[in-house]
Parts: C-alpha cells; structure tokens; sequence
C-alpha cells in the first residue's frame, strides 16, 4: 500500500507536484469535470434556488438529527431491514465481519462507498478470511493496485489508460492494449464471474429517507445494481448525516447531485430500496442490513459552523474546482476524504494531531464555496479549523502568532510603520525577503519611495 | 448502553451544546417546467431525451407494430412476467440469467425531461432481465410518460407506499473511470431500446 499520512502533506504535495503524468491528469480531469458541471448547472433556470433550498432541507435534518434517524429507522424495520448501529469504524466493520461469518458468506462484492474507505472495511474483511471484490471499475483498478482512491467520485483518476492496462496485464492476464473499451470489457467480463458467485454484496447510501425507510444509491455502471440484486445478503453502510425527510426532497437532491458531481442529468441508475422482499421467490436479496455509522459525526454537530460538514453529499465538485487539488490530486492530503471537503471534514473525524496541515492546505479563494450545491462555506469552515488549531497552541504557529503581534503594533504606529517600510527598503537590496514564499513565487520589490514620501514631495501639490 | 442510545445521546448533547438556531422549515418547491418543453409533445421530447444519453427509441402505434420491432432481436432471449410479454408469444430461452443476449420487460413509468425508465419490482419480475443481459428493450405506454423528475417521485410513492425495489434507468450502462473516457456497457446493457406505445395502452 503507498498510503501516505497527512502528517507529511507538505512534503506529499512536493512530490505530487513533481509527478508530470499525475499533474497532466489531473488537468485533463478537474478542467473537463468543471466545464461539464457548469454547463449542466445552466441547463437548469433555477440552479441558485435548487442550491438553497437543498440546504435549508439539510439544515433542517441536522437541526433534529436525531429524530429524523429513529424516524428511517422504524419504517426501515417495518419493511423487515435490520439495523445495526456502529459508533466508529471497528464496530462497523466488527458487525459486517460477524454477518459474514454467521451466515457462511465467503465471497463478497462491494459497490463504491466512501464510507467503507473511511472505515478501511476490505481490510478488516480480508484479515477475517473473507474474499472482497471492488465492483465499481475506479475501485477495481485501485484494489488491483493496492492504492486508495483519489477522488470521491473517480477514484482511479489519477492513472493513465496505459497504467490501467499494465496492471490489467500483469494481474488478470490481459493482451497488452490501450483500448478504454477492452480495458472496459475485461473488468466486466472477469467481474461477472465473482458477482455471479458472491454471497453477500457490501454497498453505501447516498440518501436514506426517513418518512419510508428506503435507501436511495445512484450509479452509471450497473454494479450497484447487481450487488444489491444478486447475492443472497445485502448490506448497506450509511454515515448518520445520509438521512433526508422526504422521498419528494429528491427532486432537489437528484438534479444537484448527477449535475455537480459529473455534469450529467441524471446518472444511469438510481436503485430506491425499501427493507426486504415481499414473498420468498420474489428476486432480490433475502436480507438487508443497514449499519448506520457515527465514527465522529456527531461532533460535528456542536457547532453551526462545523455542522455544515455535515450537510455533504459527496459530489467532488470542490475538488475539481480547488486551484490546490488541481495541483496536487488527492492521494497527497493522506486522508481518505481528499480536497476543500476532505480538509475540512478529514481533522473533525481523526482529530488534529495527525492532520493539523490540512486546513492550510487552501488559498482561500471560495471557489468551493461557488460550486457546493448545498452551499458549504469551506472557507469559513477552513478558518474555523484554522483558529482551533492556533489556539490549541502547537509549535509551528508560536513563529506565526509573534509575528502577527509585531505586525500589529508595526500597523498601528506610523513611526514604525516608516521605520519598517525603510528597513524592508533597504534589507531587500542585499537579501531576499521570504525565502520560503519567493522559491516558486516572485515577490515585487518595494517602491523606493513610499506614497506619503509621494505626497508630500510632489501629490498635494497638483 | 447500546450503539444506539451512544450515538442519538452524543447527537442529542452535541445539538444542545451548540448556540441555539432559528428552527428552519424547509419547504419543498416543484420545478417550473422549462418553457422549451411545453411546445413539444411528451413523446417527442422524451425520445430526444433517450437519445441524448446513448438510448435508442422506437415509436409504435399497435401490438402488431411492436411484434414485428421485437422480431429484429435474436438470440437468447429472457422475458420478465409482464402479461404483455407472455401474450406476444416471446419464446424465453431457459438458461442461466448470465448466459442471455437479450432481456425485455416493461416500464410501469417513464420521465420525459431525462428519457428515465421506471421500473417497479412489485409490478413485475423486473430487476434481473433489465439489468443483466447485455441487451435491454423495456416497452412503455405513452400515456405512463411523467414530463418531470418529481412527478415520477411522485407515482412511485403512490398512497404512502412503496416497492421494495425501483429503479430508474436512464440509457445503458457507463463508465469514464479510465481518463474520464466514456465506455458504455460496464455492468449493465450495453445496449438499452426503450419501444414507447403511442397507441392504446399495453402495458397495463
């Protein structure tokens, strides 16, 4: 596994930076996935009123989080599903293992979920025994890889359609070809067979509407589908902030969601599954279990600004549009959740020990705040962090927090103020200023006369 | 105490610990119907909206048409238990669900503005045959055609109550994980004919 940590993202981001191929693909990516989202936002005559009033429903389910679960929660165990509640990811994975194990399960398909990346369930699955298969051809590729996605709607997109065929070669045996659409059909072809043969199928849950317990999960492969239909035994991993009121609150959700994520109307499939099958020969699985995962969310909610995190419905329109991850791609923030989400919501569920540089990993420019279509205020999110961490008094800030001083009482002193400038004036003839800031940056020099020099000599008289 | 009554108490206690906010209703809006649809029938733009996604429609009038479009597909074919389909006299191949060229159900709604199926598990032994196959044709009936998304959420969610499976199909099965590349057919279809009946209904 080439996981990297979010402890080292200054020196991950330098070494992404040097990456030519990743950074030529990530171009291609970002920029292609952002036309295709502005486009499809204008296809709509009330893009902004569809945004706010997504949020506002967000808002109101977090309000009364806990009303609006117990509400899925017994529709969804009327019509026979069985819930299972997991504080953190080892319970979770803990209670899919002891499914599989109780119900002889050996083979298992899994759907794309980032909630089960975030747990790291394959690999609590494999050191059970158990045989896991990524299903979703970006997951495939990966767990073929040994990698971690690399964006929360096209994991793989960091490789190149000769790496992907390389790896189809050297793992499943494949004549060489930069082919997309054979590259396509040999995933499908060896897929078939596992799904075909699988025992239980592991999906996550896009939406999860409380007034009937049903669990809505969109797709354009198919793969979903077939986990959900074809194995005996079907569980779905929901974090708690998935709850929505209403079925008809998907006419929000499902125009901005397809549209933000992937420029599309609508994506191929979306699969609305409420509890279990009504007579034991009708198709479908013939159990559904719904484990419903905290894992630090709840946190989250103490606070107006930290609780937006929550209202996220996983789209990746921020990463596409950050000027950082456009750069950087998202294996350096080593985190699961990668871009302006990730380094908002990635220090609230593991804390800041391990990912105190993520915050600082923006320029501030809002441009994820523009495209959110639930209107997250990443940036306010951002310094919120930021101030908690600074008041947490870490070392690498004790610099920063002497300087602002100095900058302070320099700014509220002209004499000081014109000591500086002069000083700055001159220091910047024999050295440069801001080593650090000037390597990949040019810094102008200082004029060499101040404007109230100016004024004085020359501007109050014209 | 159980994982249940952990986490609605850390919710609950997280809620109350943060600064009280004003109590939002969301209220739910409908979409205006974009003006560009209202002067074109429903067929009309439902069938520009199938194509747009990589579908193929074909239009019919009467079951003898929709025989003689069906008789174009050979092969192995597997049929869901839609009455229709048992009446046209389909002779459905025996084999293993994997191993067909051709599955065909019905619709029981469709939605115009996105060229979406909507396929009902409790009204029809459905989820396999459309989805497994690399070919699905769905028949719909004209008449069973939603302008919108939200009136099709609507339908699905008729009297309080709802199938323990539906799905929305809209084209065949896609892909772009490889360099953002569309490949159609991963999982799914590769080939999704969606036959609307114009004429009296079918499918009901």
């Amino acid at each position: 596994m080439n996981q990297l940590s979010s402890e080292t993202f200054d020196k991950n981001a330098k070494a992404a930076l040097a990456d030519v191929q990743l950074r030529g693909a990530l171009r291609h990516a970002t920029s292609l996935f952002g036309k295709r989202r502005l486009e499809a936002a204008r296809s709509l005559n009330n893009w902004e009123e569809l945004r706010t009033h997504a949020r506002a429903v967000k808002d109101e389910v977090l309000l009364h989080l806990d009303r609006y679960l117990e509400t899925f929660v017994a529709n969804a165990e009327k019509r026979g599903a069985v819930v299972h509640w997991a504080n953190d990811g080892t319970e979770a994975n803990a209670i899919i293992c002891k499914l599989a194990r109780d119900r002889n399960a050996r083979t298992i398909v899994k759907s794309k979920s980032m909630t089960t990346e975030e747990t790291h369930l394959n690999d609590a699955l494999e050191a059970a025994g158990l045989q896991v298969v990524e299903t979703d051809l970006g997951e495939y590729i990966i767990q073929l890889a040994h990698e971690t996605p690399s964006h929360i709607i096209a994991p793989a997109i960091h490789k190149t359609k000769r790496q992907v065929a390389e790896l189809f070669t050297s793992t499943l045996g494949m004549p060489p070809t930069d082919d997309v659409a054979q590259l396509t059909r040999t995933a499908r072809a060896t897929l078939r067979d596992r799904f075909a043969a699988a025992d239980m199928g592991v999906s996550g849950v896009n939406f999860g509407i409380a007034q009937t317990g049903t669990i809505v999960i969109v797709e354009n492969e198919g793969n979903i589908r077939l986990t959900t239909s074809v194995p005996r035994i079907h569980v779905a991993v929901m974090g708690i902030e998935k709850v929505i009121p209403r079925l008809a609150d998907l006419d929000l959700f499902l125009k901005l969601l397809p549209r933000s994520g992937t420029g599309q109307r609508l994506t191929t499939y979306q699969s609305f599954i409420t509890g279990t099958k009504r007579n034991v020969d009708d198709e479908g699985p013939d159990e559904l279990h719904i484990v419903i995962l905290d894992n630090g969310r709840s946190r989250m909610l103490a606070h107006p600004v930290t609780r937006q995190s929550l209202a996220c419905i996983r789209c990746g329109a921020c990463l596409n549009a950050c000027p950082v991850y456009q750069q950087i791609g998202g294996h350096a923030y080593g985190s699961v959740y990668p871009g302006p989400i990730g380094a908002v919501i990635t220090p609230q569920l593991i804390g800041f020990e391990k990912t105190a540089q993520l915050p600082y990993a923006s320029s501030l420019c809002g441009a994820c705040r523009e495209v959110c279509p639930v209107k997250i205020d990443i940036p306010q999110l951002l310094l919120h962090l930021r101030s908690e961490i600074t008041s947490n008094g870490s070392k690498r800030n004790a610099t920063e927090r002497i300087a602002f001083k100095l900058w302070a009482k320099v700014m509220v002193s002209p004499a000081l103020y014109n000591l500086s400038s002069l000083a700055g004036r001159l220091i910047q003839k024999v050295m440069p200023l801001a080593p650090a800031w000037t390597r990949e940056r040019d810094l102008r020099p200082i004029e060499q006369q101040s404007f109230r020099s100016l004024w004085k000599t020359k501007l109050s008289h014209e | 105490m159980s994982s249940r009554e952990v986490i609605l108490g850390s919710i609950r206690s997280h809620l109350a610990a943060s600064p009280p906010a004003e109590l939002v209703q969301s209220v739910f809006l409908p979409e205006p119907t974009p003006p560009t649809l209202r002067a074109t029938s429903v067929v009309d733009v439902f069938k520009e909206s199938v194509e747009a996604v990589d579908g193929h429609c074909v239009v019919v009038q009467t079951e003898e048409e929709l025989t003689g479009v069906l008789k174009n597909f050979g092969g192995r074919i597997a049929i869901s238990d839609a009455p229709l389909l048992n009446r046209l006299g389909i002779e459905p191949s025996r084999d293993n669900i994997f191993d067909i060229d051709v599955g065909i159900t019905t619709a029981q709604a469709a939605i115009a503005e996105t060229g979406t199926l909507v396929l009902d598990s409790s009204r029809e032994r459905n989820r396999l045959v459309s989805l497994v196959p690399p070919v699905h044709i769905a028949i719909v009936d004209a008449s069973t055609i939603f302008q919108t998304l939200g009136e099709a959420l609507a339908f699905i969610h008729q009297d309080g109550n709802i199938s323990p499976a539906v799905t929305f199909i809209t084209g065949p099965s896609r892909t772009a994980d490889i360099e953002l590349t569309l490949a159609i057919g991963v999982h799914g279809p590769q080939e999704l004919y969606i036959i609307v009946n114009d004429g009296p209904a079918l499918t009901r």
